[in-house]
């Protein structure tokens, strides 16, 4: 699609901050501040989504069933079941043995009902009340492949833009060196699922919406450092050289896309001083490393990723996403989640405390969570030392922070087996996704993603793109945005 | 909502006959300006998916006129009547109604007004009704011209002869012309030089792999499966074989025929089943958990969608779920058509397996094409040679053939892993296990070819007997009989995949072993008895037999045409054949199932949610009928597609090599012809050259002859001072556009030399930043690593570049190719930061400019004659002064700078494996090298002009 195409259609009624985008910085600024381009006043200038993939366990990290200890072993009841399908991993197990979790955990004061937390998380548990807890997180993807692509894309087949995608279309970037969304991976010890350039990919809007990987080995950028040999200065030369066969080019022709091809042969010459200068740390204080950790100094930790999301937040970077992998825990899950959550507790604490520290936590929205909760009972052999659990797509504890979320909430409560949402009684209840209707209490994925955009000052329904002849959403046809988790 | 009252509003009345008079000469055209908005904003409730009978349905004429109580929505005998025009200006009870997404526009109020004033009429959507060629205009130039006429417009004059040879030979081959080529056609004064150099640039066999690319990215063509592991996948023939399709100039409905249905072709050959990999196309996984049932679903429906997308140029999606909002497509046949997919014979998941089954071997190259093309037509001469000699012995074919048929196996059983030159395990059970797969394709693949697996089973023949043994293994590979060694006829090549020797054996009981040795790790573990009898005897009819099967019956010493004159002939060619064959590959194919699956609607598209009866394959009615005497399979469907009638499947084809050639398509919305897209700029040049490819038997290579000779493309492309027209719709210049991601590494290569001209093959795997794949992959895939190649494959063209569907080449993915895991039929042109450093830092852009360095100093002899020669090969006209005093003055500038720093001028000369010309001094190749980068990033280079 060309530019004239999408003003025309702008004035159609395309979201307005689809066109800010495509104006650019310069034209928002000229209007008088960054928020002509959104449809809303936005809460949050930012997004850091700390995504844990794999699916975490809601039952050993956050969502607190003390009343399966005493179900250790037994089957899990079949009405609480109810029929629900589970993967080709466990169906041909012969029971399902309900599995409690092994960890302790401490009632910590929010700002509301409080809120139980894992000794698995000592950190994230001391900021609580800035959290929003939500525990009846729901999708229905009950595999990896499906299950991320489904909340990263809204759908679980390949081919549509990535949320990171969505939003560089309706925001843009703000910092003329930077891209406005930037895509980590943080180092596990157990990266057992693989994640796909359709995570942050463009499906089919145009590629330049798609996420940089701001990579830990090489070049943070693909192709950023001149090649050996080749100095600052020597680049200057060949860029003005450049410039000025493409000017003799634009003479010729008068296209304009030579003269934009110009301007991004500068910003890539500015962006080879601004990468190094935001990959060193060498600056950062000993507090900052006591506060993130002493991992933070090694590039591709957990810990690392967020000290740069913070300082590519301090840079203007607006759409940050770190993925984390290693949560898919069918086996040996002591093992593995103490070793994840020792990778992301501190440093999701850390980088939380740090941003309000500088102020920048009520315009930074932060998010945390994976693409599916995991089950209530145990997959292979269980102890009371070791067990696994399956894929669980019905609830999963989801949480969020910053960014005009309400503050040290927990919301939603799930049954005695955490395995369904259920209402205020612990009674069970079976949310659908539905355009018309949003079951109270919980939040299906397209509600996330609809209440990501909101923060940000956009319509989900509004932001769209037209391919084969439909206004394509993220949130597909659904999606609420979560009012109740709106300070 | 339902129409409430009668209202009677001042200013539609206003509206009606205010319109009528101002536009009396041109009347509001339905099809295409009406029927886009009444889709878009008012179908989603009263259109084809109306939720509620009663509800007034504006999808057609019928319904919009429809008595609705003495009143109507569009009255056609008091047009001012009309309810429609009440509720669409009503302000406090308005249509679409307040709470919808979706509002009118002035102007669209205002259209729709003027077409009910002049009637309310109705007319099919223009993709829905066969092209018909205009009766007066001919020829691509005579229907833009008289668009720019009605501007009062010309065509530009027509771009220089260089720039217009560069531009053909970039469209047609994807390269720029070579030199000699281009100094020929510049000397070459006749009047039909251009056409010439055409004629020579349709019949380069690189115009195959050009415009293969795009189809690739149709048909979303990947070498791994794209889901979970995303391990690889055999299907590279495929890909090898649309190269040859395109060269070959096959009819287009030749094309699309054996992709839908080569398998399904009587008595199909190779190319043909190799072909119906298309239908394997979408991407699969066999992710632990997965459920075999939600896979078939999606499968099919990614198949079905891809159908849409490739052949009508439509989206079906939205009708897996529900009847479509806009375009007429009920729910009932997105899954009649889904039903054609829906009954092949590979199991839903991958199994993680490169040999998802099922497939065959095919050649593994285009020369090994070329070889097995000419062995196939060989088999043809001799086999018709036989004809009567085999007619006159049918009988006793059919008698001998029964008896051949006489032999069983036991149990087929397979070994641990042993040394390559250790003997067999004992027979200690824990040695051997199943031969899981076998006869046939097993999951796993031989080790390194240090080690062996063997393979063992029993076998009784109650008469003397002869089969033939294929099996995976190339040298060092050995069959026994009985432990005796049975020697083999053929000496194995070092790429040999698959062995195949011939078993003598006397009545009786005996054991056969085979020690397999792949030619490499990973070569798929595969044996099976291959005896040509089994079809005679099956069929009872020769002619219904393979080729292959015909010719080794006739090579068979024991049979009863061993006699003959041509046995001896027969046996050496099998002979061959069987040589040509063992270094073949695995290829994905289409079969289907014998008994079919049951397709039923899906509500919400959930795939454990099946309802209604069980459905027969069946296609869209909208879009004409299904021919009546044709199977109601695949083969039926691509009669259907291809049929004189077909009112999309043309029109979509032609606008595809329309985009290719021009850069954008007639219909800018290639995916999208339906209600929602975007009108054709040139509806009647459309529908011409549509029923011109039906004229010409389907001549892809004539097509795009008229586009590439027209006074349409010869154009210059400069923008003009007096046409307003920024996207070219108008077609009042040439071409231009940056070259695609492949095209600028092309280009590169071929400047440098460093080009190998080796046509097909696997996937190559050039430079790559480190830990690119690792920091994505699933520690069990077999693609996490990636390691690249060495020597000649470095520098294949991209084309080949293998294609890991979860993360393809940066460099690619850089410059807008798509990911492969969904149909792309256009590509974004975007233009970005990390292109900039792509373009000026990249491996092997790095080396690429030092090896054309080298060719430029030892060409010319000083700076003046290099630059001349550097961009004749890059623009093909030598630079301006500009141009030139900007590069000397780069040149002088990195001549003075690595003159002192010799170590960084090595440095920037080690980028990359080419070996470098150490004659030269490195200070001067530094600064070329340099200058060579420089130009090859600028747009005179990168540009389509």
């Amino acid at each position: 699609m060309t530019r004239r195409q999408l003003f025309g259609r702008t004035a159609l009624g395309l979201g307005t901050a689809a066109l800010a985008n495509l104006l650019g910085p310069d034209l928002i600024a000229a209007q008088g501040g960054g928020q002509t381009g959104t449809h809303h006043a936005p809460k949050a200038q930012r997004v850091i989504y700390l995504f844990m993939s794999g699916g975490p366990s809601h039952h050993d990290l956050w969502d607190y069933k003390p009343k399966m200890r005493a179900m250790f072993g037994k089957d899990l009841p079949d009405h609480v079941r109810d029929g629900q399908r589970i993967t080709g991993m466990t169906s041909g197990q012969k029971t399902l043995p309900v599995c409690p979790s092994k960890y302790a955990f401490a009632h910590y004061e929010n700002n509301d009902r409080g809120v139980w937390v894992s000794e698995l998380l000592p950190h994230t548990a001391t900021v609580v009340k800035d959290l929003c807890i939500v525990h009846t997180t729901f999708t229905e993807a009950i595999n990896h492949d499906p299950a991320i692509t489904y909340i990263q894309t809204g759908s679980q087949i390949p081919g549509r833009p990535s949320l990171g995608a969505w939003l560089s279309y309706g925001l843009g970037s703000v910092n003329e060196n930077l891209p406005g969304y930037i895509v980590m991976h943080a180092r596990s010890r157990h990266a057992e699922q693989s994640l796909f350039a359709r995570l942050w990919g463009t499906g089919f809007m145009p590629s330049d919406h798609q996420g940089m990987l701001l990579r830990s080995q090489g070049d943070p950028v693909l192709y950023l450092s001149n090649p050996a040999g080749v100095t600052g200065s020597d680049r200057r030369a060949q860029l003005d050289a450049l410039a000025a066969l493409n000017q003799e080019q634009h003479k010729r022709f008068a296209d304009p896309e030579v003269l934009a091809r110009i301007r991004q042969h500068e910003m890539a010459y500015r962006m080879q001083t601004s990468m190094p200068e935001l990959m060193d740390l060498s600056k950062e204080s000993d507090a900052t490393f006591e506060l993130y950790g002493e991992e933070a100094r090694e590039p591709g930790t957990f810990a690392a990723c967020c000290l740069n999301a913070r300082r590519l937040a301090e840079r203007g970077v607006r759409n940050i996403q770190i993925f984390h992998r290693g949560w898919d825990a069918h086996g040996n899950l002591p093992k593995e989640h103490e070793s994840q959550c020792k990778d992301v507790d501190r440093a999701s604490a850390a980088l939380i405390k740090d941003l309000k520290q500088r102020g920048m936590l009520e315009d930074t929205l932060i998010v945390w969570g994976g693409e599916f909760g995991r089950t209530a009972y145990c997959q292979g052999g269980l102890s009371h030392q070791n067990y696994g659990r399956d894929h669980h797509p019905r609830c999963f504890t989801v949480w969020m922070a910053g960014g005009g979320v309400k503050a040290g909430i927990t919301y939603g409560q799930t049954d005695d087996y955490g395995y369904n949402i259920a209402d205020e009684h612990g009674n069970p209840m079976k949310p659908q996704p539905s355009k018309e209707h949003w079951t109270p209490g919980t939040m299906h994925i397209h509600d996330l993603n609809a209440t990501i955009l909101h923060l940000l000052g956009i319509d989900h329904k509004r932001l769209t793109y037209r391919y084969q002849g439909r206004d394509f959403r993220l949130t597909d046809i659904h999606g609420h945005v979560m009012h109740d988790l709106i300070a | 909502m339902k129409f409430k009252t009668r209202r009677s509003i001042l200013l539609i009345t206003l509206a009606v006959s205010g319109a009528s008079g101002r536009l009396h000469a041109t009347g509001v055209d339905f099809a295409r300006q009406i029927l886009p908005i009444l889709s878009n904003k008012c179908f989603v409730c009263h259109g084809p998916d109306a939720k509620k009978k009663e509800l007034l349905r504006l999808d057609s004429y019928r319904g919009a006129t429809r008595d609705l109580g003495g009143y109507r929505a569009i009255d056609t005998d008091h047009p001012e009547k009309s309810e429609m025009l009440a509720r669409i200006h009503d302000a406090l009870d308005p249509m679409p109604p307040q709470t919808s997404q979706k509002k009118l526009s002035d102007h669209e109020r205002e259209l729709i007004s003027r077409w009910i004033g002049e009637g309310g009429h109705y007319a099919k959507h223009w993709a829905f009704i066969p092209p018909r060629k205009h009766p007066m205009k001919m020829g691509i130039d005579a229907f833009v011209l008289a668009k720019l006429e009605e501007k009062q417009l010309t065509f530009a004059p027509e771009a220089g002869r260089a720039t217009l040879a560069r531009r053909a030979a970039l469209v047609l081959t994807g390269l720029p012309p070579e030199p000699e080529q281009l100094s020929t056609f510049l000397a070459d004064k006749r009047k039909d030089a251009y056409e010439r150099l055409v004629d020579q640039l349709l019949s380069n066999p690189r115009l195959g792999e050009h415009q293969a690319r795009y189809w690739l990215d149709a048909v979303r063509y990947g070498d791994t499966h794209g889901l979970h592991l995303d391990n690889r996948r055999g299907i590279y023939p495929y890909r090898d074989w649309v190269v040859r399709a395109f060269n070959d100039n096959l009819p287009l409905d030749e094309f699309i025929t054996w992709q839908l249905a080569g398998d399904l072709i009587p008595g199909a050959s190779l190319a043909q089943q190799v072909a119906s990999g298309f239908v394997r196309m979408n991407p699969t996984t066999s992710e632990g958990g997965a459920i075999p049932e939600e896979f078939q679903a999606k499968n099919s429906f990614d198949r079905t969608e891809n159908f849409g997308t490739v052949f009508l140029g439509m989206s079906l999606t939205c009708a897996r779920c529900h009847t479509h909002k806009y375009d007429p497509i009920p729910q009932t046949e997105y899954y009649r058509l889904l039903a054609f997919f829906n009954n092949t014979e590979e199991s839903a998941l991958d199994g993680n397996s490169y040999t998802y089954g099922p497939v065959i071997k095919a050649p593994e190259d285009q020369s090994a094409w070329n070889r097995w093309c000419a062995l196939e037509s060989e088999m043809d001469e001799l086999l018709s040679g036989a004809a009567v000699q085999v007619e006159e012995r049918i009988l006793t074919l059919t008698a001998h053939a029964k008896e051949r048929t006489d032999w069983k196996t036991g149990e087929w059983r397979i070994s641990k892993t042993v040394d390559a030159d250790a003997p067999p395990p004992d027979n200690e059970k824990k040695q051997w296990d199943k031969a899981g797969g076998l006869p046939g394709i097993r999951k796993n693949h031989l080790p390194a070819s240090d080690k062996a697996v063997w393979l063992s089973f029993e076998i009784d023949v109650p008469v003397d007997q002869v089969l033939w043994l294929v099996y995976s293994g190339g040298p060092g590979s050995e069959v026994t009989v009985d432990d005796t060694p049975v020697p083999s006829e053929t000496e194995a090549s070092p790429r040999q995949q698959t062995s195949r020797i011939e078993l003598v054996l006397p009545k009786g009981s005996h054991r056969v072993r085979v020690k397999m040795v792949g030619p490499k790790k990973g070569t798929p573990i595969e044996a099976h008895l291959e005896n040509p009898w089994q079809a005679m005897a099956g069929t009872k009819d020769w002619n219904l037999c393979s080729q292959r099967d015909r010719l080794l019956m006739l090579a068979d010493p024991r049979g009863p045409l061993g006699h003959l004159l041509l046995h001896r002939q027969a046996r050496t060619l099998a002979q061959r054949i069987a040589r040509a064959t063992s270094t073949f590959t695995t290829s994905l194919v289409a079969r289907d199932r014998k008994e079919p699956r049951t397709t039923r609607i899906l509500q919400r598209g959930e795939y454990n949610l099946p309802t209604g009866e069980p459905l027969k394959p069946g296609i869209l009615t909208v879009l004409g009928q299904f021919p009546e005497d044709a199977p109601r399979n695949r083969l039926g469907l691509a009669r259907w597609l291809t049929a004189r009638e077909h009112p999309l499947v043309a029109r979509v084809l032609v606008n595809q090599i329309w985009q290719r050639t021009f850069g954008e398509g007639l219909v800018r919305t290639p995916e999208d012809f339906g209600l929602q897209g975007q009108q054709p700029t040139h509806p009647e040049l459309l529908d011409w050259l549509a029923v011109e490819l039906h004229e010409s038997a389907w001549d892809m290579k004539h097509m795009l002859r008229l586009m590439v000779t027209s006074k349409t493309f010869r154009q210059s492309s400069a923008r003009r001072g007096d046409v307003d027209d920024p996207e070219n719709r108008l077609l009042a210049r040439g071409p231009s556009h940056r070259l695609d991601a492949e095209v600028l590494r092309d280009m590169g290569l071929w400047a440098s030399g460093l080009l190998d001209p080796h046509m097909g093959g696997e996937g190559v795997k050039p430079y790559q930043p480190a830990g690119m794949w690792m920091a994505m992959a699933h520690p069990a895939s077999n693609t996490k690593r990636y390691i690249r190649d060495h020597g000649q494959r470095l520098y294949r063209r991209s084309l080949y570049v293998y294609w890991k569907r979860t993360s393809p080449h940066p460099m690619m993915t850089l410059f807008d190719a798509p990911s492969r895991e969904a149909s792309c039929v256009k590509r974004s042109r975007t233009n970005t930061v990390l292109q900039s450093l792509g373009l000026l830092n990249e491996t092997q852009r790095l080396e690429m400019a030092r090896m054309l360095a080298e060719r430029l100093m030892r060409a010319g002899s000083n700076d003046s004659e290099r630059l001349n020669q550097l961009f004749m090969l890059l623009t093909c006209r030598t630079p301006s002064q500009r141009e030139r005093a900007a590069c000397t003055q780069l040149l002088q500038t990195l001549r003075t700078r690595y003159a002192d720093a010799q170590g960084d001028a090595l440095a920037l000369l080690s980028s990359g494996d080419a070996k470098r010309d150490e004659t030269l001094n490195p200070t001067e190749h530094a600064a070329w090298s340099q200058v060579a980068i420089t130009v090859l990033a600028s747009d005179a280079a990168i540009g389509l002009y």
